[in-house]
Formats: structure tokens, sequence, C-alpha cells
């Protein structure tokens, strides 16, 4: 970790410093001023932006490191700026509090922006090393001749608006060396740090996951949850999205999910996002599992970027973008797909994913996760190809290698895919599949003495016979078959034998034999 | 503030009376100037080069959020806009929102477009919106609302037939604007006056004024200049000097 402290600067470099509370301030403060623009020809200068480095930065040190609201400006201040001109600009944040970790940098980071813009004539935008500020002139006009006025104004708005922040200090530099040595060694350093820790973030890390219901106009049943290791089905929102979006409008589209118990670690299932689940599905769904193909698979919307297909005759996984407009191996090409499958459905067999959850540590984790995928569009596999184990990356086919089932299954059999022998899920070494059976063998399903029992796969965990269904407790969800019912007088009980059969049924068409009118 | 939605059927000069419009009401106001055809040329009317347009930006969006980390990505577009999409004249700001959007789920982008959208239109006294009669941004919510909807016909009955599209469009889509005005353009003859005016009686809507045909538009049009070239002291343009100071007093 990049060690917190305050930085040092050479004695020779010119500093204002500036110790407690401003009495007043010649500019207004409210939220009103947000999205405030300064047009090019009101300003006074600009600082950062295009044309010159900038950077913000928050750090959390401890209590006795922290000078309460004191501001040091290193480097020319406002008042010997020029006109219209553009300036580096770096401003540092020390905090210090109780509640005040590490982690939470970020966050009060990201409010910089929010409470700056509450100054009347002070435009910030962007974020991090992209920062870009304008003052205008008349606020210049009105009185306004150091940064320390605004360094001020700020902390004053992090401290009300932020009370576990106990102690607050600024830097804000303008030497074009200075910003760019600071930037460079230091804060860099620290944004790179935080991405890498974003990485690392997973769902047993976090106490609440968040919701996004932006898509119920079109799929009044769909349910997204957002968590660290499951992005959004669209792509567009990650757990920190949510957490964003969820501070800024707690009853909005964006609400927090508490966790609750942890049912299944492995499925990832949570009584928490059960319930929210079931309240928000208006009693559709009870449970959903975030890492799950096969079982209590979370619901599709319709936005989703990639669809998953089950492919019973290979006994894997097949993924298809949106972008890929030709037939996957199973006949289908994805706009078929996810018509079945949109409109928040919960249905096994098929997901619907955003490309994003292809960097989850967990990805599908309970069904093999990657050891399960055997074919997407080489497109796809180009953009996410990183994210695959070394091991099983260049056994998974794309239209180059296969294009039907038959194709799928040779290639499958000759780079020794693991769904050929049997898959062993990473997550806790136990195999989920049995592997294919031989061909030569005579492999009998035999569902003894059943009597008038609407045709039901049997909750299977693993898959033994040559007719596989998903090892569910659901149902498979076919489109929506009727439940088939056997004759009456077939009451003593039927045998049924399949033997090595393959099955593909398009349409069932049943129908009460008519009465025959007239013809007796 | 005031938002002024000028729209009509393509090809009734409505972004010719955009153009008028920002270029009068700029120079007393600060001002937002909106594309919102996808069809139209509303920079070429104004003789302004413009940026990146909105939706370019938010193609951008789409396939770069997933490199976004912990970065806010309202943060984001926000600084995307305000920085490449928005252009900026010696009189007042431009935006060119561009085509629709394409394939895939732009639920996400859509909504923190709209909150960007809202919180930048509020500090301007004036917007006004040059936009296709299918009204789809206000549909879409990117832009929240209107004040002044002016639709602007010329002498067809296919305008006028859109006219009364919009206004029911408008009345659906709750856009809670304060009026909505007709706008008589290119009228050569009684026959064309009376008609609308009938129209504008019949379905009860405003008719802000009627501009003749002028064939100093049409010309400055033909040889691709900027309408805003357009002798001040012409009929039309003192029209629309005067339109422009009865909505924004």
């Amino acid at each position: 970790m990049v060690d917190r402290k305050k930085i040092e600067f050479p004695e020779d470099v010119k500093k204002v410093e500036s110790v407690g509370e401003e009495a007043e301030f010649p500019f207004d403060i409210s939220p009103m001023y947000e999205g405030e623009r300064i047009r090019k020809g009101e300003m006074y200068v600009e600082l950062g932006g295009t044309e010159q480095p900038g950077f913000e930065l928050v750090m959390a040190l401890s209590p006795d490191e922290v000078e309460d609201m004191k501001v040091t400006v290193v480097g020319p201040d406002l008042e010997e700026m020029e006109e219209g001109k553009a300036y580096p600009y770096g401003m540092i944040y020390y905090v210090a509090g109780s509640q005040v970790e590490t982690d939470l940098e970020p966050v009060i980071e990201r409010r910089n922006h929010d409470f700056q813009n509450y100054l009347e004539g002070y435009m910030h935008l962007n974020q991090r090393y992209d920062i870009w500020i304008r003052i205008g002139k008349s606020s210049v006009k009105k009185g306004l001749k150091s940064l320390v006025q605004i360094a001020k104004a700020t902390m004053m708005l992090f401290k009300n608006e932020l009370p576990f922040i106990e102690k607050i200090e600024a830097v804000y530099i303008t030497d074009a060396d200075l910003v760019t040595k600071v930037l460079n060694e230091v804060a860099m350093r620290i944004y790179e740090e935080r991405d890498a820790r974003v990485e690392a973030l997973h769902d047993e890390d976090v106490d609440e996951f968040y919701s996004c219901t932006l898509c119920q106009s079109f799929a009044p049943t769909n349910v997204c949850v957002v968590s660290p290791d499951r992005p959004s089905l669209c792509g567009a929102i990650s757990w920190f999205d949510g957490r964003a979006a969820a501070k800024v409008d707690p009853e909005g589209p964006n609400r927090a999910i508490p966790k609750g118990e942890l049912i299944d670690p492995i499925g990832g299932e949570y009584s928490g996002v059960n319930e929210f689940a079931k309240e928000e599905s208006g009693g559709e769904y009870e449970r959903v599992k975030l890492h799950s193909f096969f079982e209590y698979p979370h619901t599709s919307c319709g936005c989703f970027e990639v669809i998953g297909f089950y492919m019973p005759e290979v006994d894997g996984i097949g993924w298809v973008h949106r972008g890929y407009p030709e037939p996957a191996p199973n006949g289908l090409p994805f706009s078929t797909m996810a018509g079945q499958t949109g409109g928040g459905k919960q249905i096994a067999g098929f997901l619907g994913v955003g490309i994003s959850y292809f960097r989850s540590k967990k990805f599908i984790q309970a069904d093999g996760g990657w050891y399960r995928v055997v074919w997407m569009p080489k497109e796809l596999k180009d953009r996410i190809s990183k994210y695959i184990p070394d091991d099983v990356r260049d056994k998974i086919a794309t239209e180059e290698d296969a294009r039907t089932i038959d194709e799928l299954k040779e290639f499958l059999k000759k780079v020794d895919h693991p769904v050929v022998k049997g898959v062993v899920r990473p997550v806790d070494g136990k195999k989920v599949t049995d592997g294919w059976v031989e061909e030569e063998e005579e492999e009998e399903v035999v569902e003894e003495e059943k009597p008038a029992e609407a045709v039901q796969p049997t909750p299977q965990p693993q898959m033994a016979q040559a007719v596989q269904y998903p090892p569910t407790q659901l149902p498979v969800q076919l489109p929506q078959l009727p439940q088939l019912q056997l004759p009456a007088q077939s009451a003593g009980g039927v045998k049924l034998v399949i033997k090595d059969a393959k099955i593909y049924i398009d349409k069932i068409v049943i129908k009460k034999p008519e009465e025959k009118k007239g013809g007796k | 503030m005031v938002v002024i939605a000028v729209t009509g059927k393509g090809g009734t000069g409505k972004t010719v009376v955009s153009a008028l419009l920002i270029n009068f009401l700029s120079r007393n106001h600060s001002l937002l100037a909106v594309d919102a055809d996808p069809d139209s040329n509303l920079p070429d009317a104004l003789g302004v080069q413009p940026r990146k347009t909105l939706g370019e930006i938010r193609e951008v969006f789409q396939v770069s959020r997933d490199d976004m980390g912990t970065m806010n990505k309202e943060q984001w577009l926000e600084g995307k806009i305000y920085g490449e999409a928005i252009t900026e004249t010696d009189a007042y700001d431009l935006l060119v929102m561009g085509r629709p959007e394409g394939e895939g789920c732009y639920c996400f982008a859509n909504s923190l477009l709209r909150g960007v959208l809202r919180r930048l239109m509020r500090h301007y006294d004036v917007v006004v919106i040059d936009t296709e009669a299918g009204l789809e941004h206000f549909s879409r919510r990117t832009i929240s609302s209107a004040d002044y909807i002016v639709v602007v016909t010329d002498m067809s009955k296919k305008g006028l037939a859109t006219a009364k599209r919009i206004k029911e469009l408008s009345k659906e889509l709750k856009l809670n604007f304060k009026k909505i005005f007709l706008l008589g353009n290119r009228i050569v003859n009684n026959f064309g006056e009376e008609e609308i005016k009938r129209f504008a009686d019949e379905e009860g809507i405003e008719l802000l004024d009627l501009l003749p045909y002028s064939e100093e538009v049409v010309n400055l049009d033909l040889r691709g200049e900027p309408i805003t070239k357009l002798d001040e002291s012409s009929e039309y343009a003192r029209k629309v000097l005067k339109i422009a100071n009865k909505l924004v007093g």
C-alpha cells in the first residue's frame, strides 16, 4: 500500500497558509449552483483541464497529523494569475476521524465535485487526474482573491455534510512542477491501488448490494441485483455505481439491498436478496442465486449484453452477445433466445448477463465457472480473453471451430474439454458433471412405476443420463410446456425406457380428440 | 429559464426560425441552443462548426464504461458533455444531440444524461430546442420539459396534419408546457393565410404569426450560408424578432 503521509514541499516555493474558519465568503454557497457552466468569455482562469495537469486526492491520516481547517496554497495564488489563462491545479485533502479509513478516501474524494459546485462562480468537472475547473470573473469582482477562500468553503461543506470527518486540512498546488510531481509520485499510485482493490472486492466484503429497476418499464418483474461480483445485465452498472446512485436518491431506481443471511455461499444466495426479489417481482420469484446458471438463476430483463444457453448434447454452456448475428450452435440466434428469456423471467437453461460479469471471480461458479463454458463468438472471446483461465482458454470453441452441435462435439472431444470427462468446479473441488457417456454403452433411463404423473425431470444433482437435464429444482422451463397427462387407463403404471435418446422438440400440439359430428 | 421547443413537419422551415430566434435572443440572454433533430442542420443555419454530438459521447460511454473502475460515471459523462460536446460561441452555447442510440441497453446512460442535462439547462436564461415532429427527446425525457412549443407549418395539408399530431403528442407526454403556438411559414397568398387561421381556430392553438415567403432566406439556404446573415430590416427578420420578444419578455 502507498504510504499515507503529508506531502513535503521544498522551502523555496511560495506558500500561503491560513488556519481557522472563514467568517464570510464573497460568493454564494448552494446546491442551486450545481451544473453551472462558466463560459469562456466569463472565465477568469481555468485550472487543470485539457491544457494543464490537475488532480484531486483525499488521504486519510491519523488525527494528530491533521491540522484542522488549515489551508496551504503552494505556488501562485489567484491574484497572481493572468486573466484568461490556464494553470496547473492539485487539490489534496488530509482527513481524520475515528471512522475515517483508507477505504473511505474515494467516497470522500468524490464529494469534492459536489461541494465545489455549490460555490457560485466556480465550475468543477471530472475526477481524479482529469479535473477541470473554471473560476468566473464575476466572483473575482465580488471579492474572490485567493484559493484559500475556495478551500475553506469546501472544507466547511465537507465537515457539515460528512460529520464523520473530524479534522480536515487542504493543500492546493498551482506550481507546475510540483503538481506533476505529486500527481505522478503519489496520486497516480493511490488511484492504481484503489483500482486494484476494486478487482479484489467481493460479495463477502460488503454488507449491501444494490438493486436496479431502471428497466422495469420493459420487464416489470425484473430485479437486477448488483453486487461486487455481479454487475448489472446491461453491463452499465457496477456495485460502485449502485452505491453512488443509492446515496443520491435512496428511493430511486438503485436501492440498497441488505444482504441478510448467507444461504448458499457457492450459488450466491442471500436471504436479503430473496426478500427483495419477492417484493420487487410482485411475488413472482422467491429465490435468486447470483452465481448459478441452473438453480434459481437471476432474472433476465431484455437489456442484457450476452445470453448464456445450455446445450444438453455436450452438457456445456455457450454464450452469445448481442452483436453476433449468426445462429449459435444450438441453432438459435441471440435475438430468438433473448426473446424467450427477456421480460424479467427466471429461466433455467438461459441466462442474460453483462459482459463485465465475465471478469467476475464468481462467474457461474456453482456450475463450474469457465470450465463449463464450451462456445462463444470469437469477437466476444477476444474481448474477455484475459479473464479466461489459461488451462481452458483454448478449449472454448468459437464459430471458427464449430457452428453446429456435431462440430462442437467433435471439437470438444479433440481438445479434451472438461465437459467431456466431467467438470470439477474450482470453488470447492466438487465434480458437478459426470462427463459424456461413451457412445457404445447403452444407457438406460428407467422410470419405474410412475403412475399417471406429469413428466417432470427429477432433481438431479449430477448428470448421469443420456437425457441430460440441468441440475435444478426448478422444472426445466421449456417455453411454457403444458404438463403431460397420461390417459387415465394407465393407472396401473407405465414403464418408460429411453435408449440413447436425443430429444429435440420444436413444437408440441396437444388437442382433445374432436367428437365427430354427424358421423355416426 | 424559458425553454422554447421549435418543431413541425420536416422542411417547413423550423430550423430557419430556430436559428433566427437563437440569434436574436442570445443578444440579451444567456442561451443554450439544442439541435435535437438528427435530420436538421441547425449548426449550418447558425454558421457554427459543432463539436461532438451527445450521441457520440454516449457511444464512447457504452464502450468504455467497463474500464472505469470506481470512477463516477455521471461525473464522467458530465465532463465529456461540458468539455467535448458543448460548442461555445461568443454569444451562446450549442449542444447537438446527434443520432439516436444504437443496439443494446441505454437505460442507465440515458438516466445519467437526464440528470446532467437538467442541471445544465437550468443555468441558462433561455433554451431553444430545434426538434423533430416526433419529439423523441421529450418522450425519452432526456429533455424534461418545455415552456413554449412553437409548431411551424407551411401551406400544406401535411404541415397542418403534423401540427395536429404534435399538439396531441405533447399533451400525451405531459410536458407541462405553458402554451403551444402555431407559426405559419412561407405564406404566399390569402388562401394559405385563411386556411392556417381557420386551422388554428378549430384546434384552439394560438397563431403566433404568418411569415412571408422570403427569397433571401431561400438563397442563403441554397448557397449554404448561415441564415443569421439575413438582413435584419427585412420583413421576415422583423417578424421573427417580434416573436422572440413575445416569447421571452
